[in-house]
């Protein structure tokens, strides 16, 4: 247990119900690229203490990024005085009976944090394999993480676990055409940051002929990236708490409920050792476990804490979150479509290679849209003959995910700034997508 | 000398001995409590205190940032080393240097003067507030079913001392509160839902001022009647209005993020994007008519995005966007003002000690008219007029953009008539500025949180405008 973490307990023990600490250490070096230089390099040491606080069924949450324990403490103790004036809490719940310490084991790849100081060389293979393509300029991102996770309850739960974190993305020009393509992992893998800069400059080299389209239904192929994008917000809507705010179109597809094609399944992932999210216990002190989202189709799993369990007469699926449970890394299944297929699949279509900017119109009905980012070819009689712009899907989850006609077999380790719960996704093949762009 | 201006001082020392050519040393400290009720019960109460130091430091052209939230000495001067050397070592990948425009830096303390002060604001008075918003809501929509109400309430108290190499100092005190109400209507096969945010700098008094309870209590009645009266729009073009709301979001994607300068050259590719606007269209190109005036202040009193210096020391002013359709001065730090050759307009901003400066909005609005609404709408024999909306986006060039209006109504022989649902607005800016063809003099501004950079730092900005008459526009539906 950490100093800061047993003094905290020590102190606030008997002045509150129960008491909780997260403490979360971080020591991060990240280097930002532009116009295939380094535009700056940011580096962190960091502890985020978080505490837990219950008195009378009265709930409190504390974040602390500070490490002076005056400080933490004085502002815990000032919270006593609130208990006969504020109301119970409505998601409160007593901390469940804690579960075994089982942190996860070979999440932590000590190379990652011995290239924190020089990063030059990972750098520089991803930058020169995309440069490689024949691009004129890479932009992106390399960030290498170490990360020390220690829970202490005063339920007699106390365990640690420490994992380490590769984030490289990059982005690739060639005249007016962008490609993009991310990682993530716990471990360093030398021949994934190539790829990533290869496959970026794959994409911005692939055509340059621009094609026009009109607005209307096609059938669309969307890259890990979109894939990644798209079920983080599908999972984010999956937290029961997002459930009881009304912002969850689970509300109308609630677990047995069929939402897309059989040939869909989502899985919250936590005990994976290589996907960075990894977490062998929830914020209660619960051990995690792999859960089916949606099954062949069919909604499986709500993701709860204790709290909204208890509302919602469920059990806790060990995604606290002390107010908000949360998904911690998704997995979708393989296919059986090859990559080398999926413009045949398509046919007469899009490939979609990224997107950002997903916003929903309605969370309930789950309409939503997101818009390219780099390059979107078209694809006729199976073979791709251009690339059109920045386009728009425009439609609805439930509506997109019973159009899945084409899962690949392979995957990709998927996190970036439009991924931030790391996503192993493959290439997903989808008929009469609502495509939209403006006119004028 | 204060604790803290000696820590600084300290380190900024440490980082000129070791050899860089510029160091600045950032203190901050953001706190205050954040609630949360879910149809009118407490769900949530979180305490937060994030404080630490950041230091950013230029060695031979290469820029480094590092920061800890350890305020021992000892951990700040291997936080400097760190920014240090890793600058150092990435250098080699640099062709060309990094450098700073010199600036005429401030050296000044300035506080926002708060008539009721947060810091005094208790947990539980703040509770009794939205619990009594819950209650002059709840039984009042009656038509459709108030399916959710989730209140949020934010006290957010924000400490900085800047200090730069070069003679910056800059301390500064900023209090912002922020309220939002999200809601979910529910009638027959219909739903809607709705987040409204109020947001400034201030005290207590905001609240007051703001009518929490009787805005939002408005706002869902209407919206009421746009769920179970609502009807499709019109399938052939008609005359667009568009309210303060949608005006200010519009803005502030598609003037105000194409041009932020370091966007412009593209330091943001890999992230937020780059910017239609190039170097060279700057003063020269027009994307609009001349009702396209975009005007940024992070001075407006008050307001979300305020402050009166930046992170790099620099003097905050106005500036004009687009002038008159001209697309005219983007914002600037000291280090694209250096490429760009020009003075920096103070745009540098760091969400916590944790974060580099970036360049960012603070207050962006389209210049208003001087007809009132009637006026606006009088010989618009068939059209549409967007008050609010849910669902936007914008391409990563900020050219392609789309609006999903919330409250909205047609309007018939120079009146609003009945309201319309989910009406779809897609344009381009050039579309856009070239397009307006009026605008009135009510003035709104709106909160929002502004996300940028890598990591990604949520910034207060504010956004506004006046109602704005539109062009001939086919408006689409959600499918």
């Amino acid at each position: 247990m950490s100093e800061l973490a047993q003094l905290i307990m020590k102190t606030l023990t008997g002045k509150y119900d129960e008491v909780s600490v997260l403490v979360v250490k971080k020591e991060s070096a990240m280097t930002k690229l532009w116009n295939t230089e380094p535009s700056i390099t940011q580096s962190w040491s960091e502890t985020h203490i978080h505490l837990r606080l219950t008195k009378s069924r009265r709930l409190w949450v504390l974040s602390f990024e500070t490490r002076d324990p005056l400080s933490i403490i004085k502002d815990s103790e000032s919270l006593l005085s609130l208990v006969d004036r504020v109301e119970e809490a409505q998601l409160y719940s007593p901390l469940p009976e804690p579960g075994k310490c089982s942190p996860i084991e070979e999440a932590y790849d000590s190379k990652i944090e011995s290239f924190m100081d020089n990063p030059v060389e990972l750098l520089e293979q991803m930058i020169n394999a995309a440069m490689a393509q024949g691009v004129d300029r890479v932009a992106g991102t390399l960030t290498l993480s170490k990360i020390t996770i220690t829970l202490v309850s005063s339920n007699g739960f106390e365990c640690s676990e420490v994992k380490s974190q590769v984030e490289a993305y990059a982005r690739a020009f060639k005249g007016e055409i962008s490609g993009h393509w991310a990682h993530g992992s716990t471990r360093l893998d030398l021949k994934a940051i190539e790829d990533v800069g290869r496959r970026a400059g794959y994409y911005a080299t692939l055509t340059k002929t621009k094609v026009d389209i009109s607005p209307g239904e096609y059938n669309v192929a969307i890259s890990p990236l979109v894939v990644g994008n798209l079920f983080n917000y599908l999972a984010y809507m999956a937290s029961a708490l997002q459930m009881l705010m009304g912002f969850s179109v689970f509300l109308k597809y609630p677990p047995d409920v069929r939402i897309g094609s059989e040939l869909l399944t989502l899985i919250d992932k936590p005990r994976d050792p290589t996907l960075p999210g990894v977490r062998g216990f929830d914020d209660e002190g619960i051990e995690t476990f792999n859960k089916p989202i949606i099954e062949k189709g069919v909604v499986r799993s709500i993701l709860h804490n204790s709290a909204t369990a208890a509302k919602l007469g469920a059990k806790t699926t060990g995604n606290a979150g002390w107010i908000l449970p949360t998904p911690w890394n998704l997995e979708i299944a393989e296919g059986d479509v090859k990559e080398e297929e999926i413009a045949q699949l398509v046919k007469d279509g899009l490939i979609i290679t990224n997107n950002w900017y997903t916003r929903l119109q309605n969370y309930y009905e789950g309409y939503f849209s997101t818009v390219s980012r780099d390059v979107a070819l078209l694809v006729k009689n199976g073979e791709v003959v251009g690339h059109v712009g920045r386009v728009r899907i425009a439609t609805s989850y439930p509506r997109l995910l019973s159009s899945l006609i084409g899962v690949a077999k392979r995957r990709y380790d998927v996190s970036w700034w439009e991924v931030r719960i790391p996503t192993r996704a493959p290439f997903m093949i989808f008929e009469k997508v609502n495509i939209t762009k403006p006119e004028v | 000398m204060s604790y803290s201006e000696d820590l600084l001082n300290r380190l900024i020392e440490r980082g000129v001995a070791l050899g860089a050519d510029y160091v600045e040393a950032r203190y901050q400290e953001d706190r205050g409590f954040t609630i949360a009720l879910l149809n009118g019960r407490l769900t949530s109460v979180q305490l937060y205190r994030v404080r630490g130091i950041g230091v950013r430091v230029l060695v031979n052209g290469s820029l480094g940032f590092a920061a800890s939230n350890s305020l021992e000495v000892e951990d700040l001067f291997k936080t400097v080393d760190n920014a240090f050397t890793r600058a150092k070592v990435a250098s080699k990948l640099r062709k060309s240097p990094i450098e700073f425009s010199e600036e005429k830096l401030g050296r000044s303390k300035y506080r926002v003067v708060e008539k009721k002060p947060l810091v005094d604001f208790k947990v539980e008075d703040a509770v009794s507030f939205l619990t009594e918003v819950y209650k002059a809501v709840a039984g009042e929509i009656k038509d459709a079913k108030l399916a959710s109400l989730v209140e949020v309430l934010k006290v957010h108290l924000q400490d900085k001392v800047v200090m730069t190499s070069d003679g910056g100092y800059v301390e500064s005190y900023i209090p912002r509160l922020y309220v939002l109400a999200s809601s979910t209507l529910l009638y027959q096969n219909r739903s809607l839902q709705r987040r409204r945010e109020f947001g400034a700098t201030g005290g207590v008094e905001l609240l007051d001022e703001w009518k929490v309870a009787s805005t939002v209590l408005d706002e869902l009645k209407r919206l009421e009647k746009v769920l179970t009266k609502g009807v499709s729009p019109p399938s052939d073009k008609v005359d667009i209005v568009l309210g303060p709301e949608v005006v200010g979001l519009i803005v502030h994607e598609s003037a105000g993020h194409p041009m932020e300068a370091d966007r412009i050259l593209g330091r943001e590719a890999a992230q937020a994007g780059e910017s239609y606007v190039k170097p060279e269209m700057i003063g020269v190109f027009r994307v609009g008519n001349q009702y396209a005036t975009v005007i940024e202040d992070p001075t407006i009193p008050g307001s979300y995005g305020y402050y009166l210096y930046d992170d790099e020391c620099v003097r905050a002013r106005p500036r004009y966007l687009y002038r008159e359709g001209l697309i005219y001065e983007p914002l600037h730090n000291r280090h694209t003002a250096r490429i760009f050759g020009v003075k920096s307009n103070g745009a540098a901003r760091a969400m916590n000690y944790a974060s580099e400066p970036i360049i960012r909005m603070s207050n962006t609005y389209l210049e208003p008219g001087n007809m009132n609404f009637e006026e606006l709408i009088e010989d618009i024999e068939l059209g549409v007029y967007v008050k609010s909306y849910m669902e936007w986006n914008i391409d990563d060039a900020r050219w392609n953009q789309r609006y999903v209006g919330l409250e909205a109504y047609l309007i018939r022989n120079g009146e609003l008539a009945e309201p319309v649902l989910n009406p779809v607005l897609e344009f381009t800016t050039g579309w856009f500025y070239s397009n307006i063809v009026g605008k009135d003099k009510n003035l709104e501004f709106y909160p929002g949180t502004c996300g940028k950079g890598e990591p990604s730092q949520g910034v207060p900005v504010w956004f506004g405008g006046p109602n704005v008459r539109l062009s001939k526009l086919k408006v689409g539906v959600l499918r």
